[in-house]
């Protein structure tokens, strides 16, 4: 093996890691030589993701041994199918959001190019570790990073917000530590292999500390994951920050879901706590879509909009069924992709408008303001800037995501979930329950983005903003990009249908894991 | 002796989570490092070993485990210290900016009704 | 392969549409009726197969591991349906080409159009459900961009808006109703489903399957109740109006139900929906058709009227009757299509709509008048046109229904021969109220008859409408055989297309329709002439308004009561839930499985360290008393309880930790100082009742929420200290690796910096990150307003020389800077050996900094020694990356630890290992990050 294939899998954290060093040793006014440094790193991480992911199709998990301590001793990285996924998505959102902030954000603040890196430095890292501990120091890194990024460019409203977002996610990383510190006294070992085939040989007196350990980290997760009644700090944090961080952070609460599909997974084969998951991410639709509706804001919009994808996956997860489950980490790729999209399409959309119009949309729509034939009735269209069809185009397509319409993939996935979910004879009564609040919140989704939409689009006749092309490319990319999973769903689901039923049978994992 | 610290470990926890619930940015900073203490012992006493010594090994082989304390939880301890440290400057320099901002110091940056 | 480009013509056509020039009327035009006639050309070449009653197919892989593949599928019936939609489409464009001013964006017009057009047409050959849903949706959303053309006025956005809203509900419950069938049938194909009618039929979720679907169908051709949008969607441009109804839109609903008719009818339950709600639709569109004064208003009211013809006529559990619905589709769409192109050139060449204000038209325009003339003629079911033999037909069945109900039977015909009367009423109100009486003062315009060929569509229109009335059989005949006997297979029954079947009772039921309804627009005259806005005998509902009220209602007073009752924007709540939920999560298992001490015994209690706990404690709950009103104790009372805590480590053989609690404790300290000058006054709180009442259930609270917490832990940690280690190879491994693999004897410092050094690694960018960010947000600081003041010492100190009252202890400190620069040096060396290390050490040197700060002030310590803290931090984290690296270079994993063994003259022998330069970085690293910290602080408290 080459150098390069065989240090593939510790790619993603060390290069990212170097170039925020890197970059730290350059002053702030090389504006230029900064965005190449953090490209070119980005380049790096997506070349290596694609990797990994094209060797994980062959080898359930790939092992990096570090400090060439094997497992269970030192620790381990291990990059398998779903590991590889998350990274390219990571990487993906990490180039549109950096490319759009070379605009303007990246001036906002100090330091902007070395906070992303580290960002997703502690993504990579969070997504690739199999140990516990390990888990938490990159979720830290991962969250003051988003700490930072959430500050930057500074205002009341952010720092506000930021300070509720620290102290609760300061709250849930106590939470994590009191779980896996459990988990350690209990089975004496920390990686994730090892607690998998430890926890069954647990005494059955000692079991219950270990399922207090575990009822507490899944808490914590269920708090990045913003399950309901946890994740109320998501929707005025994501507004609140600027456009690229939030972008950035659509796929932070994913974190959550993928350490919780993980662990549960691998330690408990998904049994206990399943009600939690379905219950709890049920009742985060609701809120989520309660929220959609009565969002006065574009940003809370899409923050609310982030909720229910986050419940429709909790729930997706609950159900238990591999098939599901697969279904499910589709429908994660399209809503990531798509919230980003929408994060960054907002700011674009927002320079055109005068603040306050949202709410005129609602109460408009609502109460017939401007409605009869009170407005002159000129019999000829007015030509829309191609700016604002552009706009109004992407616009169109997050909402249709966001509701799950065609053509985007938000309607192939939630078909696949739905169809998953309706296969078992007899149909458990919670699939019809998830197939009314999913019909139910795309419903929601139509109303709220359409409203804003036409009032937007259709009703204000601003100039149109002045929007550069690095920052219409990004949302464009991403929206092609979902384009693209409607129409390559054959294989992309064929991979995550074998990804989630390795996630059930964890063996082959824990194998490659444990034997060095 | 385990019940005494098992009490020192219930008090720093409840007195820390009773300060997080408050109203004032400087009794929650108060309230989270108190809560990082106890979280700490709890960590370390997981390696808990009766008269243990400390995990300072002599260069002579062989090593009789069974005399020292379990140096892994002491590692992870340290890295949570570190860890809470610097989430708690930050915490702090945030609230002071959000102070600065807001005028106020409630978590909520704006006074109560009542 | 045909299929695929018959449905590829019209998206590609309005990719490129999109893409021409704003005023390109006729290049758009061209591309668009070209698509179109290819589209039609397409189809007819089809007809041989269709007439064997083949079915064409392509089939495309695409979702397999659903079940799911994009198949495209042409039978007869869905072959006629193209014919309709291509065909009037491209009469249609033609028309759209002229009416269009040339002020309108017709890209954009031309571009929608198109995409419409395929997706109808994507509809009508979808090969399985969920493909068929795809385009539905499509449909939904590109009506909704047609109607809203004109978006610069309110009526076409709410019509828009509104026409979205209930279609897209629509397509979601038929999305659902989908999936239900695939449930049942096991198959999302077309083919499979139209196999098993039986086993639907039979079926336990028939019935939701069946609601579901007819939800989508019913939206769709505004069928009663959700009949109120189509009236809405004439705010869109005369064109689209024409299509949507005629051919387009509308037409997919019965569509629907005709494709289901074979699998899902025969049942009562079929009869009671779609009967019911068709007759519904039938009468109340035709009666208020007669009371519109907008000429597309009244066409509106009559397509839902027509529209819910069809339905019944699905409805009615018979063959005879089916065909006559797929008969009437077809003529529907010719006149229907006409009377809007028709009421189009109206407007266009009169500039008004409203029948009260037209008058005598056809002297001004002869042609279009008497186009208009046959077109309504055929509408109202005269003989010798189209509408007449489908009209006949309905009446026929209603003489032969065989529904539940007897009554409802034998009150069909009643109802059949009322709604002839009405349609008769409005459509001579539309000939007698616009082209006759005395010609019209006061127009916008004056009239005129439109270009050649704006008519040309309308002529050929109107031309089939007479063909074939008067021909039935051999012109629309063959097609219509196709279109039946693909449709209902096997069950196609006997029938005849004739005008003349004999003096039979349909024909007498004709005629008294006719009679009544001239009879009936007669006695209306009065009425109309006055022209209110209302309907008779008719309860005041705008369909509009009820649907704007409960739109409001739920997404907009409700959501925002939910969102106020699930959510909250406050951060006790928040915090208050989650450690409730992780208290609850904790006490779960032990509720379940309770939770028994472990069996070692407790050993004895030292003194010293429970009077140690005991203060502690008492520091720890004075904190906690003191936090709200003097910070300044609280901050002392805490930092005794990190003592304490300090003090067990070391108690319990953990001098690193001590030392770096120590420490940390210090610098924490220090930090807080300097952060409590900017913190608000405290206003001395003043204790009253009310106050205290108010806030006494939340403290309970929270208070009970503290002690469960506090209790809890204390118990899980008891219970763990009772227990015996599990069994732990890895402890071991380390011990036993620590110095003979690592190097070290410390064993803890040898995790840190080589076991575990992935860990720290992470662990250090953490404290880099939290510097950066500290510093960027410092840099814009803005103290509040009144603590700006500086406070008295201050202004003490600066009026006074700062130096003197402090000599003698700043020049301890300042000597101590090197003191600490060589403790710090020292702690990092031995660090692998025995307590200390890179962080300690780190830490040490940055509290030596910040002393010279408290010293000497900013001025004086920047100008002395010269950081750059950021470098720091990069250095440091480059060196530990670089150490990690450089295992690499030797081909072993990242951090792989070697140990370098030197000579050197006067130290002899020394072991380097390389773990010293990762501890290294992180010195250097800690430096950086914690110096960033306080010195940005420091800076912000000595600004004046």
């Amino acid at each position: 093996m080459s150098l390069w294939t065989e240090h593939l899998v510790i790619a993603p954290v060390v290069v990212p890691l170097a170039a925020g060093a890197l970059l730290l040793l350059y002053d702030e006014r090389r504006r230029k030589l900064k965005a190449a440094i953090g490209l070119a790193s980005l380049a790096v991480q997506l070349g290596a993701a694609v990797a990994l992911l094209a060797r994980a199709t062959t080898i359930p998990a790939q092992v990096y041994a570090l400090g060439d301590w094997p497992a269970p001793f030192g620790i381990v990285l291990v990059a398998d199918r779903l590991s590889a996924m998350m990274l390219l998505l990571a990487a993906v959102l990490g180039i549109a959001a950096l490319v759009f902030s070379l605009a303007r954000w990246h001036r906002a603040g100090p330091r902007f190019h070395s906070l992303v890196q580290f960002l997703l430095m502690g993504l990579n890292g969070a997504f690739l570790t199999g140990d516990l501990f390990n888990l938490f120091v990159f979720f830290e890194l991962m969250l003051v990073a988003s700490y930072a990024l959430a500050l930057h460019g500074s205002g009341t409203a952010r720092v506000r917000e930021s300070l509720h977002y620290i102290v609760i996610n300061l709250t849930a990383s106590l939470f994590f530590l009191i779980g896996a510190a459990l988990l350690y006294g209990v089975t004496g070992t920390l990686n994730m292999a090892d607690l998998a085939m430890r926890i069954p040989q647990v005494p059955a007196e000692d079991r219950v500390l270990v399922e207090v350990g575990a009822a507490i980290l899944a808490i914590a997760f269920l708090v990045k994951a913003a399950m309901w009644p946890l994740g109320f700090w998501l929707p005025s944090t994501y507004a609140a920050a600027a456009a690229p961080a939030a972008a950035m952070f659509s796929i932070l609460s994913k974190v959550g879901v993928y350490a919780v599909l993980r662990l549960w997974l691998l330690l408990f084969g998904g049994a206990a706590g399943a009600e939690l998951l379905l219950y709890g991410g049920m009742a985060t639709i609701a809120y989520g879509v309660s929220g959609m509706l009565a969002a006065q804001t574009l940003g809370r919009l899409a923050g609310f909009n982030l909720i229910v994808s986050s419940g429709t996956l909790l729930a997706a997860i609950g159900a238990g069924q591999a098939a599901a489950t697969g279904a499910a980490l589709y429908y994660l790729l399209v809503s990531t992709l798509g919230s980003a999209a929408f994060f960054l399409l907002i700011e674009l959309v927002e320079r055109a408008r005068t603040p306050g119009a949202d709410v005129l949309a609602v109460t408009a729509a609502a109460f017939g303001v401007g409605d009869e034939e009170t407005e002159p009735e000129e019999e000829a269209g007015v030509a829309i800037p191609a700016t604002m069809a552009l706009l109004g185009l992407s616009f169109a397509c997050c909402a249709l995501l966001a509701a799950g319409l065609p053509p985007l993939p938000g309607f192939l996935a939630k078909f696949a979930l739905l169809a998953a979910l309706l296969a078992p004879d007899p149909v458990p009564g919670v699939a019809w329950a998830l197939l009314v609040l999913l019909t139910l919140s795309g419903l929601a989704a139509v109303v709220a983005m359409g409203r804003s939409g036409v009032r937007i689009f259709w009703a204000t006749t601003t100039s149109p903003p002045r929007v550069r092309l690095i920052e219409m490319a990004p949302v464009a990319a991403l929206l092609a990009l979902c384009l693209a999973l409607t129409v390559a769903a054959g294989p992309a689901m064929n991979y995550l249908n074998d990804t989630a039923r390795a996630l059930y049978a964890p063996g082959g994992y824990i194998e490659n894991v444990l034997t060095p | 002796m385990e019940l005494i610290v098992a009490l020192g470990i219930g008090v720093l926890a409840g007195c820390g989570v009773w300060l997080v619930l408050r109203p004032r940015t400087f009794q929650v900073v108060i309230g989270l490092s108190l809560f990082s203490y106890a979280v700490n012992l709890l960590i370390f006493i997981m390696g808990w070993v009766r008269g243990g010594r400390a995990p300072i090994v002599g260069t002579s082989a062989p090593v009789d485990v069974a005399s020292f304390t379990d140096p892994l939880p002491q590692a992870l301890v340290l890295t949570a210290i570190v860890i809470s440290f610097a989430t708690t400057a930050l915490l702090l320099v945030v609230l002071l900016a959000a102070r600065g901002l807001t005028g106020t110091d409630h978590v909520d940056g704006r006074e109560p009704e009542e | 392969m045909l299929l695929v480009l018959l449905l590829g013509l019209p998206f590609a056509g309005s990719i490129a549409a999109a893409f021409f020039p704003a005023n390109a009327r006729n290049a758009e035009a061209w591309l668009a009726a070209g698509v179109a006639a290819g589209g039609l050309a397409i189809a007819g070449s089809f007809y041989p197969q269709m007439a064997y009653g083949q079915v064409l197919r392509f089939e495309l892989e695409w979702l397999p591991a659903f079940g799911l593949s994009f198949t495209l599928r042409m039978d007869g019936f869905a072959w006629m349906f193209t014919g309709l939609v291509t065909g009037v489409g491209f009469l249609v464009v033609l028309y759209a080409r002229y009416y269009m001013s040339p002020a309108d964006p017709v890209p954009r017009f031309f571009s929608f159009f198109l995409a419409f057009m395929g997706s109808m047409l994507g509809v009508v050959l979808s090969g399985n459900l969920i493909q068929l849903v795809f385009f539905w949706e499509l449909t939904s959303l590109f009506s909704f961009l047609l109607i809203g053309y004109w978006h610069q006025n309110a009526a076409a956005r709410d019509g828009a808006r509104m026409a979205l809203f209930i279609t897209s509900a629509g397509g979601l419950c038929l999305f659902a109703g989908a999936l239900v069938l695939g449930r049942i049938v096991g198959s999302y194909e077309l083919d499979a489903l139209l196999a098993s009618g039986e086993r639907i039929r039979g079926h336990a979720l028939y019935v939701p399957a069946l609601i579901l679907v007819l939800l989508g169908a019913f939206t769709k051709s505004a069928q009663f109740p959700f009949h109120f949008w189509l009236p809405h969607a004439m705010a869109a441009p005369t064109p689209v109006s024409a299509y949507l109804h005629s051919a387009a839109m509308v037409k997919l609903g019965v569509f629907l139900i005709a494709r289901l008719w074979p699998v899902m009818s025969g049942t009562d339950a079929w009869m009671w929906t779609v009967g019911i709600v068709g007759l519904c639709s039938l009468l109340l569109g035709a009666y208020a058709a007669i009371f519109q004064h907008d000429l597309k208003g009244l066409l509106a009211y009559s397509t839902i009227s027509h529209l819910g013809l069809i339905t019944v006529l699905l409805g009615l559990n018979s063959a005879l009757a089916a065909v006559a619905a797929v008969f009437h589709i077809l003529n529907h769409a010719t006149f229907k299509a006409s009377l809007f192109m028709a009421a189009g050139v109206i407007d266009h060449e009169s500039g008004t709509r409203d029948i009260r204000r037209l008058n005598g038209l056809y002297r001004f325009m002869p042609i279009t008048a008497t186009l208009a003339m046959v077109a309504a003629a055929a509408m109202a079911g005269v003989p010798l046109l189209n509408g007449f033999l489908s009209k006949e037909m309905f009446f026929a069945e209603s003489l032969t229904v065989e529904g539940p109900v007897e009554t409802l039977n034998r009150a069909l015909r009643f109802i059949a021969v009322l709604w002839g009367m009405f349609s008769v009423a409005y459509s001579l109100r539309f000939i007698h109220g616009v082209f006759f009486g005395q010609p019209a003062a006061g127009l916008p315009r004056t009239p005129k008859e439109p270009p050649r060929w704006m008519r040309f569509p309308i002529e050929l229109l109107v031309l089939a409408c007479l063909v074939v009335g008067i021909l039935p059989a051999i012109t629309i005949g063959p097609i219509l055989d196709v279109g039946v006997r693909a449709l209902l297979g096997a069950e196609a029954p006997a029938y005849s297309l004739a005008v003349w079947h004999g003096f039979t009772v349909p024909l007498v039921m004709s005629l008294i329709a006719l009679a009544g309804g001239a009879l009936l627009y007669v006695l209306l005259q009065g009425f109309l002439r006055r022209g209110v806005e209302k309907i008779p005998l008719f309860p005041p509902v705008d369909g509009r308004r009820i649907f704007d009220r409960v739109l409001v209602a739920l997404s907009w007073r409700w959501a925002r009561g939910l969102d106020a009752l699930l959510g909250t924007r406050k951060l006790q709540p928040q915090l208050r839930w989650a450690l409730a939920a992780a208290l609850l999560a904790g006490l779960w298992p032990v509720w379940q499985r309770g939770l028994q001490w472990g069996p070692l015994p407790s050993s004895e209690i030292h003194p010293a360290l429970a009077l140690a706990w005991a203060v502690g404690a008492v520091c720890a709950l004075g904190a906690a008393w003191q936090a709200k009103f003097h910070r300044l104790v609280a901050l002392i009372l805490a930092g005794g309880a990190g003592l304490v805590v300090c003090l067990t480590f070391v108690w319990f053989s953990a001098p690193d930790l001590a030392l770096t609690q120590l420490l940390v404790e210090i610098v924490t300290a220090v930090l807080l100082l300097l952060g409590l000058r900017w913190l608000p006054k405290r206003v001395p709180f003043v204790w009253t009742a009310a106050g205290a009442r108010a806030a006494l259930p939340r403290r309970v609270r929270d208070l009970a929420i503290a002690a469960a917490s506090g209790a809890g832990l204390a118990a899980i940690a008891y219970a763990v200290m009772t227990r015996p280690l599990p069994d732990n190879p890895i402890s071991r491994y380390f011990m036993e690796r620590a110095y003979p693999e690592g190097g070290g004897t410390n064993v803890v410092n040898v995790i840190l910096v080589d076991f575990r050094g992935f860990d720290t690694l992470g662990e250090i960018a953490v404290l880099g990150v939290v510097g950066l960010a500290v510093f960027a947000l410092l840099r814009r600081f803005r103290p509040a307003p009144e603590s700006t003041e500086p406070p008295p010492q201050q202004k003490e100190q600066s009026a006074a020389s700062a130096a003197e009252d402090l000599l003698v202890p700043a020049i301890i400190m300042r000597l101590m800077f090197p003191a600490m620069a060589l403790l710090a040096v020292y702690l990092l060396l031995r660090g692998h050996n025995l307590p200390g290390g890179g962080f300690v050490a780190g830490l040490t040197l940055a509290t030596g900094v910040i002393l010279q700060y408290m010293a000497g002030g900013t001025r004086w310590a920047e100008s002395r020694l010269a950081i750059r803290p950021v470098r720091w931090i990069g250095v440091g984290l480059l060196l530990a990356a670089a150490t990690g690296a450089g295992s690499l270079l030797f081909a072993h994993p990242f951090l792989t630890s070697h140990t370098a063994h030197l000579h050197l003259a006067l130290f002899g022998e020394l072991h380097v290992p390389s773990a010293f330069f990762f501890d290294l970085g992180v010195f250097s690293l800690v430096v950086g990050a914690t110096g960033l910290v306080l010195i940005a602080l420091a800076h912000q408290s000595i600004r004046d």
